[in-house]
């Protein structure tokens, strides 16, 4: 099992939307929004770290409002 | 009152020369030693530290302070200062740096009172000088509500008119009024709307294009190019 913290970075107020969205990927387990340099927080728990690319790169980019994503996999 | 100011730089520094100006006590807090420096020039009072720290702020008199204005570039400095203001009891007002989070802060950071983001009305003011002057943005009430100032021109449509014959949209009103050549008061009913007078609007963004066309007269395809200064409008 492999745990990753997503970093989001958004370009709309949609807060709300962009937590639902990322919400709704499976694998992704919870989302928060966040005060500071990054808007929103994603916790993924996945297979492989594969899966995790998927998540980030894929599917939360992909997200219309979503400016970019930093992601930091968990090593305990 | 006693203000707490974190951040001396573009924004804090003249934020605490305007409250010091009109007679308030105001304590900056700010870890760039040059910039320290700078404030101290100015006899103001800066504690050198970091305004996310609560001892920073406890040294600065945020115990006895009516509001802290968290004012630096640095996003997470700002927001952790509010908490902390939060805590002892002080109103609080946030700096933000892109306009998109004015509304996120709005919605979901209880211990930001109120979000300020500099570049907007430094946009406005811009835009408004290089259009030429007939119309001047005063303040953001609200996201929504904005208060400016227009000028009557030759092309106004009410050009001619007394305020009570005015016939402002809806969501706006008149909250001032001068002479060309006099000072703004609160606007009398009789008073003639001529060439040059400037009449002090409180208006939703909506309905602000309509209010143009009406007493500056501007056409409709420049009033839709001059709106657009609510959210988005201005990044």
């Amino acid at each position: 099992m492999v745990t990753a913290f997503v970093m989001v970075k958004a370009n709309t107020g949609e807060a709300d939307r962009l937590r639902t969205e990322m919400e709704a990927i499976e694998g992704v387990r919870s989302a928060h929004i966040v005060a500071g340099d990054v808007d929103i927080i994603a916790k993924a728990q996945v297979d492989t770290p594969a899966a995790v690319k998927e998540i980030a790169a894929t599917k939360i980019q992909g997200i219309d409002g979503v400016e970019g994503t930093q992601t930091y996999i968990a090593m305990d | 009152m006693r203000f707490v100011i974190i951040g001396a730089g573009r924004v804090g520094l003249r934020t605490a020369r305007v409250l010091r100006d009109e007679g308030h006590e105001v304590t900056l807090v700010e870890r760039d030693e040059p910039r320290v420096q700078r404030a101290r020039n100015e006899a103001f009072t800066v504690v050198e530290g970091d305004g996310s720290r609560e001892h920073s702020l406890e040294e600065a008199g945020i115990a006895e302070a009516d509001a802290l204005g968290a004012l630096t570039g640095d996003l997470n400095v700002n927001f952790t200062a509010c908490m902390i203001a939060k805590h002892y009891g002080c109103r609080t007002v946030m700096r933000i740096d892109e306009a998109y989070r004015e509304e996120i802060y709005r919605k979901y950071a209880d211990e930001v009172d109120e979000v300020i983001y500099p570049e907007r009305l430094g946009a406005i003011g811009a835009k408004n000088a290089l259009l030429g002057g007939t119309i001047r943005a005063i303040a953001d009430i609200e996201q929504h509500l904005q208060v400016v100032e227009l000028t009557i021109t030759d092309a106004a449509p009410v050009n001619g008119y007394t305020i009570s014959e005015l016939e402002l949209p809806a969501d706006s009103r008149v909250l001032a009024f001068g002479k060309h050549d006099g000072e703004l008061e609160l606007p009398g009913e009789d008073e003639s709307l001529e060439v040059g007078d400037r009449l002090v609007v409180l208006a939703d963004f909506e309905v602000l294009s309509d209010i143009r066309q009406l007493l500056v007269g501007e056409s409709a395809s420049q009033a839709v190019a001059n709106a657009g200064s609510g959210s988005g409008g201005v990044n």
